[in-house]
């Protein structure tokens, strides 16, 4: 077992003890709100982490591939979430959808991907692609003035107010009881955003496991150079991979109108910061760990709300990302970075 | 010695450019001074300019076009009337985007001051918009006032500040609000358990806590909670609500984030639990949560100017931004009175806001001011239920 791999286990199991630890507190030791009540804030810790996790995917992937903070993503997510509405609307709205339910859900997922995927294209061609060989931080500022024409460009084009989804309309206010009447109540709404999230990160996982395009996207990430030089056109495989992670926000931004229900040009900016929080404390780089990273950031956010009066959920979710740089800065499934001596 | 000569040197540049400074800071004081828009006279001629600062984007858009179309309303009636023909009036537009950034009011604000033209303000809307943008209208020496802002201590002189002589508004405060809400919920509603969320800005705060105050010394359990402008997760707050709560206080600002914590408290299961809203959510169409309360401003349905714009807007009266009809219609006053040698200037249009007096007015009752800015002796506020075609009813 290599030093890496000891680690990560390491951590995981230093989480799972710290979980274990705060279930038993909460549910034992907490007798005003008791265990339903822990379990219903996970259970929406759970639903909200899909979404992060999805944008946090983006972020780590970039990141691996071009080590690039890609500050735009969670303006990507943003008109991803855009798009998804005007596919609603186009389609009849909540109310009075002109196709069957699910597959105006469908449809919304589709374009909203694909659109947010070309839009993650052309910032990577336009805005990073001709700074590839300058000092890193100019790319960087790059990605921050893509973010804010994007924030103003959606601005003038949707206008500031607030956009609809009315998601429990259109699919449905049921779900499903856990522990009887008053246990956990899942929304079916939730169980789709679950279940869509899971889906999506195995469809990447096993894309970059088992696929010609992600043995390139990793060769790429390991030494960009030495990929070149077998073959592999590093150019191509960033774009595919800025697709790839731009569909992934536009998916979190579709799944994140449909259950919240309030879009608006500025919501990229905090999800964005979750996303990349979620992607830090699981491990930038690592796919697994974007994953581990926004469940944890939701349910930390999730428990955070409900524990604690007043609003102090971005608090503790910035709080922890500290906390973990500070005792693991390479987050729980990152890998050290080697020093040569 | 080098070193002594680069210091010297370095000393003697900063006292050039330090002088240089101090005297283009004070030529440029002189020169504004001298041109100021707050103390210049104005040529009024046949048009006059006022300003109207409110959010016409924004989450908050709703509510401000509301206010918008209202003033609007009076200002299309006072230019047509045939009397008026030499005395038009032109309203400038400010968009303070209430809910995303106060900043956004004060850089209004800051436009209209140097605004030359610029005679008076009507608005803004919010409370927060006021403290945050009372020192550029005072800088320009313009007069402002609100159809919204009910905040009790933005005329109290100290607390957010000194804003008398410039700030008026003309509804009633918070003061007068939270009585009637806390008297609706344990009179009339019966309500023994009752949360509150504010959404942590100064307006939404003042009221929870005052209704809270009141609440809490009539027996009724009262549990306070916040969440802030910017959230859409309400799913662990709503976790948290105890199914035998009787009703929900929302005095927020932003429809459509009580539209979107109405759905999720039903997705929730809990849509038995009453929502209880306040004049900032008075927004029929976009807070649609059939069954929920709200207290707003008063106003006399049975004046002609309601009927018509009622009749005109399809049913719709968009009462929220009534209010900014008389706002208007003070300001309006005030900047014709001030023109009637056919020169003006702000202070004596503020001088004659002070000094308004409408003996009847389409809130259904006079209108004049105290020196605090507050009106005399004004109605009270009124309580609505939303129906299930999403308009809101009064019920007392």
């Amino acid at each position: 077992m290599n030093q890496g791999l000891r680690q990560r286990l390491g951590n995981l199991g230093g989480l799972a003890l710290a979980l274990a630890v705060w279930t038993v507190y909460a549910v034992y030791f907490s007798p005003a709100q008791g265990w339903t009540f822990f379990f219903q804030l996970s259970v929406n810790g759970i639903i909200l982490g899909s979404v992060y996790a999805l944008i946090a995917l983006g972020y780590s992937m970039v990141y691996g591939i071009l080590k690039l903070l890609n500050f735009a993503h969670g303006d990507v997510y943003m008109i991803g979430s855009f798009i998804g509405f005007g596919v609603l609307t186009l389609l009849g709205g909540p109310l009075n959808p002109a196709i069957p339910v699910a597959l105006l859900v469908f449809c919304m997922f589709v374009v909203a991907m694909l659109g947010s995927g070309l839009l993650g294209l052309a910032i990577e061609r336009f805005a990073y692609r001709p700074l590839r060989d300058a000092p890193r931080i100019a790319p960087l500022i790059s990605a921050l003035g893509v973010a804010f024409f994007l924030e103003n460009s959606a601005l003038l084009l949707f206008g500031s107010q607030f956009r609809s989804y009315d998601g429990f309309e259109l699919i449905s206010y049921n779900g499903i009881h856990l522990g009887g009447d008053n246990g956990v109540f899942i929304q079916y709404l939730g169980v789709i955003v679950i279940v869509g999230a899971v889906l999506l990160m195995l469809a990447l996982l096993g894309l970059v496991r088992w696929t010609r395009l992600g043995k390139a996207m990793r060769a790429v990430s390991f030494d960009r150079e030495a990929a070149g030089m077998m073959g592999i056109d590093p150019d191509r495989v960033i774009a595919a991979t800025f697709f790839i992670g731009s569909a992934l926000a536009g998916a979190a931004g579709v799944m994140f109108g449909l259950l919240f229900s309030q879009i608006y040009h500025l919501m990229g900016f905090l999800a964005g910061l979750k996303g990349f929080t979620a992607a830090v404390v699981g491990g930038i780089g690592s796919i697994p760990g974007a994953m581990l990273g926004g469940l944890l950031v939701g349910l930390i956010e999730s428990w955070a709300r409900g524990y604690l009066n007043g609003n102090v959920s971005d608090l503790v979710v910035f709080g922890v990302l500290i906390g973990v740089m500070l005792v693991r800065p390479s987050g729980l499934l990152g890998t050290p970075a080697l020093q040569k001596v | 010695m080098r070193k002594f000569v680069v210091a010297a040197a370095l000393a003697a540049g900063v006292a050039v450019l330090a002088t240089a400074a101090f005297g283009s800071t004070n030529s440029s004081s002189r020169t504004t001074s001298a041109a100021s828009p707050a103390t210049a006279t104005v040529k009024c001629g046949k048009t006059r300019t006022i300003g109207m600062a409110a959010p016409y984007t924004g989450p908050a858009a709703d509510i401000g076009n509301q206010q918008v179309r209202w003033a609007k309303y009076y200002v299309k009636r006072w230019n047509a009337q045939k009397a008026n023909k030499n005395k038009q009036i032109k309203i400038v537009p400010g968009d303070t985007q209430l809910g995303v950034d106060t900043a956004f009011a004060v850089r209004v604000a800051k436009s209209f001051a140097s605004n030359s033209k610029l005679l008076g303000v009507v608005g803004p809307a919010g409370s927060q918009e006021v403290v945050a943008s009372t020192s550029a209208y005072k800088g320009g020496g313009l007069g402002f006032v609100s159809g919204s802002a009910s905040r009790t201590s933005l005329t109290d002189g100290h607390t957010d500040g000194n804003r008398r002589g410039y700030f008026y508004r003309v509804v009633p405060n918070d003061a007068a609000q939270g009585p009637v809400v806390a008297n609706w919920m344990t009179k009339k509603l019966k309500w023994k358990r009752v949360y509150i969320i504010d959404d942590q800005e100064a307006y939404s705060q003042g009221l929870a806590t005052g209704v809270g105050k009141i609440l809490s010394s009539r027996g009724v359990k009262v549990t306070h909670d916040s969440i802030s402008q910017s959230d859409s997760d309400f799913s662990s707050k709503i976790a948290k609500i105890p199914s035998n709560t009787q009703g929900i206080y929302i005095p927020w600002q932003l429809a459509p984030q009580a539209q979107a914590f109405g759905q999720q408290l039903k997705a929730a299961g809990k849509s038995k639990i009453k929502l209880f809203g306040s004049d900032g959510l008075f927004a029929p169409g976009v807070w649609k949560i059939a069954g929920s309360y709200d207290s707003a401003f008063p106003y006399n349905p049975n004046d002609a100017g309601v009927k018509k714009y009622v009749s005109t807007h399809k049913g719709n009266g968009e009462f929220f931004g009534l209010p900014s009809y008389v706002a208007a219609q003070v300001v309006v006053g005030a900047v014709t009175k001030a023109c009637a040698n056919g020169t003006a200037t702000r202070a004596e249009v503020r001088k004659l806001i002070a000094k308004t007096k409408l003996k009847t007015s389409i809130l259904g009752f006079p209108v004049s001011f105290a020196s605090t800015g507050e009106m005399h002796a004004p109605a009270t506020y009124g309580v609505y239920q939303i129906q299930s075609n999403g308009s809101f009813k009064r019920i007392g």
